[in-house]
């Protein structure tokens, strides 16, 4: 993979605002930013992670990409194609290219739909292949996601299946159209933890057979860990910290992500790592203005500079990059 | 003396398809002061068995046979009367989702000085609404948010408003159903960390129940692994997680990514749980165990003594370790 770095989507400066209704009374409607100037480019065939909290506009990103929302805005690339604001027939290709795996498949899953129904439905939108060429490409998908054999699970229905099972499900409808890039808005949260290893490695199966570039959405950074080559960490809408999942876990240099990691929960031998203790305990009172978007928690923060400057993301290392005026690479 | 002794507990439900075992031969005890985790996947029953040692079971839940005692007095023989009594004084409960666990239309802390005046006759209203207040800064959430509506709170307060509500009488244990299933991990962190050093400050005993092995891990002085309704491993913290006998824990270990150390290949465990109402004969693990042989599959496991307060239930570990 090493070979050649080729940008397969790109983030270009995104902006996202969700208006809050206003009230009858009281407070008017304000601005919810849930994303603030992201840029990121993932590069093809590899497992990109968004790792943040809830609210930190990970899942608003993903949903950006597959077009369910349209940036306030900034621009998103795939191979080079700005895919704002497409329209018509294009705006069909480009959605076969990209499609998404969500959250919570007791959700997803149309209960009227068997599984078979459920997985060729891509196939009959996009009008690709007839009846049979269809059942093949629907069986083989089936059997690449592990549910196997095929012919066992084509005519149930959601409701007599588990919830890895239905997870899997939701993966094949997603690869059976052979897309470029798909994102994974954290495919595990409502599963158990042998279930979740199942998932992450079909993920690694998927972009080993399919050749497939994964945006992999989660709260968890031990998962990220496991399955990322990269990973971003963002917190309110904005970015933090960028590099190589090994090294920013190993070697976070954000106060943000340090604080993620010492919340961990410490088992076995991780017990003797060190501490970074950068959250505060109790937080500041906010300023006027805007400064570093964790100014209010941080321990490390300057009172004048971090409270009246949003901190760049800077680069420390080949690619690691944070925004923090005190990191030091 | 321990605080809490289970012993042999087997619960079931009566459903349309047959009974189903969802607790079978359950023993364990629990001293004053310490606290004791519950691991499990969905389904192995770790919040029946909560609901059982409170004894709130729905209609259709039967306690078979056991017997729960609790600071010396067995909690099954109690009529439902004297068990009003004990709930809430006594042992108090965490529920799952805090999220869901308040009343919307009420304020905050009118609903704690609810449970207050209601199982404690001799408080009245103002006296509970001082406590209340010591209550609020016990649990770090800021006095003067105290008369909010549940809405009004985030979801990290909600929990800690829950917390509050299980101390309100000074219980001598509480059960914590997935205290934090829900939050994110800064605000679980924060949570944990309160429920622990109030198990300290108060001496109080915790159950937590819990699918996530690493907070279990984290907070617990004992552990007991569940599956499919059996307890299959019992022990010290220490013990289960550096020296992991059955091949469950084992396998629900290698099952889990880790931020440190060697970055290996996870293993993820083959097959599904047991279907309970018609459970096999043998080990419930056997199906999906990679060093199950003939006679796990006929016989029942039966409990293997490693350690004084480290047990399991396995046919082969026995032989494992004789070798």
């Amino acid at each position: 993979m090493e070979h050649v770095e080729e940008t397969i989507l790109e983030f270009d400066g995104i902006v996202k605002k969700y208006k809050t209704r206003a009230f009858l009374f009281g407070a008017r409607g304000q601005d919810v930013v849930a994303l603030n100037e992201i840029n990121i480019k993932i590069t093809r065939g590899e497992i990109f992670g968004l790792v943040g909290e809830s609210g930190s506009g990970k899942t608003t990103a993903g949903r950006l990409i597959v077009r369910l929302e349209e940036p306030e805005r900034g621009k998103i690339y795939l191979d080079g194609n700005e895919i704002t604001g497409l329209k018509g027939k294009i705006s069909k290709d480009y959605s076969r290219k990209v499609q998404m795996i969500f959250q919570d498949p007791y959700q997803s899953l149309n209960p009227q739909l068997s599984v078979y129904d459920t997985i060729s439905e891509p196939l009959i939108i996009h009008k690709i292949g007839n009846g049979k060429a269809r059942e093949n490409v629907v069986l083989q998908t089936m059997k690449s996601v592990g549910l196997s054999p095929p012919h066992d699970f084509a005519h149930r229905f959601p409701h007599q299946l588990s919830g890895g099972q239905r997870q899997r499900i939701a993966i094949a409808r997603a690869m059976v159209l052979n897309p470029e890039f798909v994102v994974a808005d954290e495919p595990t949260s409502m599963l158990d933890a042998s279930m979740s290893a199942q998932i992450f490695n079909i993920l690694l199966d998927m972009r080993k057979q399919f050749n497939v570039t994964i945006l992999f959405i989660t709260h968890s950074l031990a998962a990220a860990r496991y399955l990322c080559e990269r990973i971003a960490v963002m917190y309110r809408g904005n970015l933090m910290e960028t590099g190589p999942a090994d090294d920013v876990l190993k070697n976070p240099k954000h106060p943000y992500t340090q604080a993620l990691i010492d919340a961990l929960p410490k088992f076995g031998n991780s017990r003797d790592v060190n501490r970074y203790d950068t959250l505060l305990r109790s937080e500041r009172v906010p300023s006027e203005h805007i400064g570093c978007p964790f100014f209010l928690r941080c321990s490390c923060a300057d009172q004048i500079k971090c409270s009246h400057e949003k901190p760049p993301l800077m680069r420390l290392g080949d690619s690691h990059s944070v925004a923090c005026f005190y990191a030091e690479p | 003396m321990a605080l809490l002794v289970v012993d042999n507990l087997s619960v079931g439900y009566q459903g349309q398809k047959g009974y189903l075992q969802a607790l079978e031969g359950i023993s364990f005890s629990l001293e004053a002061g310490k606290s004791l985790g519950f691991v499990g996947e969905s389904g192995c029953g770790k919040t029946t068995l909560g609901m059982a040692v409170m004894r709130l079971m729905p209609s259709n839940g039967f306690i078979r046979n056991g017997r729960i005692i609790f600071d010396g007095e067995d909690l099954l023989e109690k009529t439902d009367e004297e068990m009003r009594r004990i709930r809430w004084q006594k042992i108090a409960m965490i529920f799952q989702s805090a999220m869901n666990a308040l009343n919307p239309v009420h304020r905050v802390c009118n609903q704690i000085v609810e449970a207050i005046v209601t199982h404690s006759p001799l408080i009245d209203k103002k006296e509970a609404y001082e406590q209340v207040r010591d209550l609020f800064q016990l649990v770090g959430l800021p006095e003067n948010r105290i008369r909010d509506y549940p809405h009004q709170y985030s979801g990290g307060m909600k929990q800690r408003a829950i917390i509050a509500m299980a101390l309100a009488c000074n219980p001598q244990l509480i059960i914590a159903d997935e205290p934090t299933t829900a939050l994110d991990v800064i605000v679980q962190d924060q949570i944990l960390d309160e429920i622990k050093n109030i198990q300290t400050e108060l001496n109080i005993s915790v159950i937590y129940i819990s699918h996530d092995i690493s907070i279990v891990a984290d907070v617990c002085h004992h552990i007991g692994v569940m599956y499919a309704g059996q307890l299959v491993e019992y022990g010290a913290r220490e013990e289960v997680f550096n020296n992991p006998m059955h091949p469950y824990t084992r396998a629900l270990l290698s099952s889990y990514p880790t931020l440190t150390g060697e970055k290996s290949h996870l293993m993820p465990i083959p097959g599904e749980a047991p279907n309970l109402i018609n459970p096999p004969s043998g080990c419930r693990f056997s199906d999906r165990c990679a060093e199950a042989r003939e006679t796990c599959r006929r016989n029942h496991s039966v409990w293997l003594e490693l350690a004084p307060t480290h047990k399991v239930l396995c046919h082969q570990c026995g032989k494992n370790c004789g070798q």
